[in-house]
């Protein structure tokens, strides 16, 4: 792989100078992007920069612009306002954009045609030797299925596909509409691997996008989040998760006492159980210590893990379109 | 100019790897075998229409009208040269294949200049196989019946004119494709067309006039086959005809250029 020699962490041996620029090269920056179809606004001044060497999770509900948003990057939906570029030029005006770019925006394909022959055709219109076919259907575990036609293959099979052509350009930005849908746990489980390999391993610019943030939550960096078509939040991961710490769930026969001790060491106690606290404020570590010096009994003390993922349906409630009423994303 | 090279190969590739494209081939090269198979087992037969019988019928085999009407057959399978040209751009629309293409090839009008470019060499095939399916029929089952054309400068001109008109209709094919995008509506528009609309125009007193500035009409000019008077010469209905094909190909591009694809 030629991008091997550039990995994240400083000790590659291209110095401080070729790194700096080969970071500028794939940087994604979107400023400003407005798009408005009839009366509806899918996208709104929407600004965000992608880094490289890292998965950013682009999120957001469904009609949240997203597929717009990726769409206008790559030079396919003409935006009302605003850039989009990719290593500062905009893809429309990249000199050959597959080997700059790899998209997956959806399962395309002509289903009379074999995989192998879908991707030799984009390999002839890129202008790559076409044995790069063959390179990445190995790549993404493929090859056995390549002269099989393309419309027998199965749902996972057809986003293994996609990738595929999205990586025939060896390109050091990727962008992924959705990628997920549709795999079963086996084939999330290998997308997840593949994209941390693409971004951590060889330095590329992964941009996922996702209507669940539990499906990036193991393989996101940084995310991006945005509702109604306006930015909601951008940041590191670890940002997020800070802001849904301080969530422990205790059971106890004493939870009077503990919560009046909890109380007074300044955390925000709720009971929601007889025998069961939600405590804000504290790790698990501080409510432990303080049970621990009350002698009070403790028969359960973990931290909500779904806290994230609570931080995340605050942050873009109210931007959903087509929200079921009474049930949550599925 | 490399890459624009690679970009009709492409769109090659596109066509071999896929059915249609032989299948087209093979019913243009059978239609033209079997219209000319028709011509034949009926030549020299009386009219039997309104004019009753007695009246002007098929020319005899071996006539130089036998070979006129012979050399023109080609030009009557421009329906599969449409449909062709129009699949090539369609089946991009229907199978969402745009997105893969117009992400290799951000300049969109590239691409549509490569599958006119593409279209025009795959409909000179389609030609290639009608015309030499018109040719041996007439030739082996003619000569069979007593008389195999007689194959004068004028007939061959004929059939080269007629094979000539396929190359333009698939080019214009690509171009409504281009300006229609959906594969049904475009196959369906271009056959209501070709069979209903321009025949029609043709016949009723008040429009005949126009006949012979529509596409139809110069294609009767420019393969001979036109019984009336008004049309317009040979090279004058190439032109025009050729003048549709550039029409339809240059507004598919300015839409295909201009259009989101979503």
């Amino acid at each position: 792989m030629r991008l091997d020699g550039r990995r994240r962490g400083g000790t590659e041996r291209g110095g401080v100078i070729s790194s700096e620029a080969a970071t500028a090269e794939g940087r994604v920056e979107v400023r400003d992007l407005t798009k408005t179809f009839g009366s509806v606004t899918a996208v709104d001044s929407l600004s965000f920069t992608v880094e490289p060497g890292q998965v950013t999770g682009f999120l957001g509900p469904n009609g949240a612009g997203k597929t717009t948003t990726l769409r206008m990057a790559l030079g396919l939906i003409t935006p009302d306002r605003g850039t989009a570029t990719i290593g500062g030029t905009p893809y429309a005006a990249l000199p050959r954009p597959a080997t700059r770019v790899g998209a997956v925006l959806e399962t395309a394909f002509h289903p009379g045609r074999s995989g192998r022959d879908h991707l030799r055709v984009y390999c002839r219109a890129a202008g790559l030797p076409t044995r790069r076919a063959d390179d990445v259907l190995a790549q993404v575990g493929l090859t056995p299925a390549g002269g099989r036609r393309a419309g027998g293959y199965s749902l996972g099979m057809r986003q293994r596909l996609g990738l595929a052509t999205a990586l025939l350009g060896d390109p050091r930005v990727l962008v992924l509409d959705e990628p997920a849908n549709g795999l079963d746990p086996e084939g999330i489980q290998w997308l997840r691997g593949f994209l941390r390999h693409l971004a951590h391993d060889q330095g590329r610019t992964v941009l996922v996008s996702s209507h669940l943030l539990a499906e990036v939550e193991q393989t996101a960096d940084r995310v991006v989040i945005v509702g109604a078509g306006k930015l909601v939040r951008e940041g590191s991961l670890a940002e997020l998760r800070d802001e849904s710490a301080g969530t422990v769930l205790v059971r106890t026969p004493a939870s009077a006492q503990l919560a009046a001790a909890l109380t007074g060491a300044g955390a925000a106690v709720e009971s929601t159980a007889p025998d069961a606290l939600t405590v804000t404020g504290m790790t698990t570590e501080q409510v432990g210590a303080h049970a621990f010096s009350a002698g009070v009994e403790l028969h359960e003390l973990r931290a909500r893990t779904t806290g994230l993922e609570e931080v995340y349906f605050r942050l873009t409630s109210g931007a959903e379109q087509y929200a079921a009423t009474g049930g949550g994303a599925s | 100019m490399n890459a624009a090279v690679d970009l009709v190969r492409a769109e090659w590739t596109k066509l071999l790897t896929t059915k249609v494209g032989y299948w087209l081939v093979a019913v243009g090269a059978l239609m033209a075998a079997g219209f000319t198979a028709l011509f034949t087992a009926f030549a020299g037969d009386q009219g039997s229409g309104p004019g009753g019988p007695g009246g002007p019928g098929l020319p005899a085999v071996g006539t130089e009208a036998y070979a006129s009407l012979v050399a023109g057959i080609p030009a009557q399978v421009v329906v599969i040269a449409v449909v062709l040209g129009v699949i090539g751009t369609t089946q991009e629309y229907r199978h969402r294949t745009a997105t893969p293409t117009f992400l290799v090839t951000p300049r969109r009008g590239r691409v549509v200049v490569a599958k006119l470019v593409a279209y025009a060499v795959a409909g000179l095939v389609l030609a290639v196989a009608a015309v030499a399916a018109t040719v041996l029929v007439a030739t082996l089952y003619g000569g069979a019946r007593g008389g195999a054309p007689d194959w004068t400068a004028d007939a061959v001109g004929t059939l080269l004119r007629s094979g000539l008109a396929l190359v333009v209709y698939a080019v214009i094919g690509v171009g409504v494709g281009a300006l229609v995008r959906n594969q049904v509506g475009a196959v369906v528009g271009a056959l209501v067309y070709l069979f209903v609309v321009e025949p029609i125009v043709a016949s009723v007193p008040a429009t005949a006039d126009a006949y012979r500035w529509l596409p139809g009409g110069a294609l009767a000019a420019l393969t001979g086959d036109g019984r009336g008077t008004d049309l317009l010469g040979t090279w004058e209905g190439g032109a025009l005809l050729l003048g549709y094909g550039l029409l339809a190909a240059v507004l598919g591009t300015v839409l295909a250029v201009r259009r989101d694809v979503v």
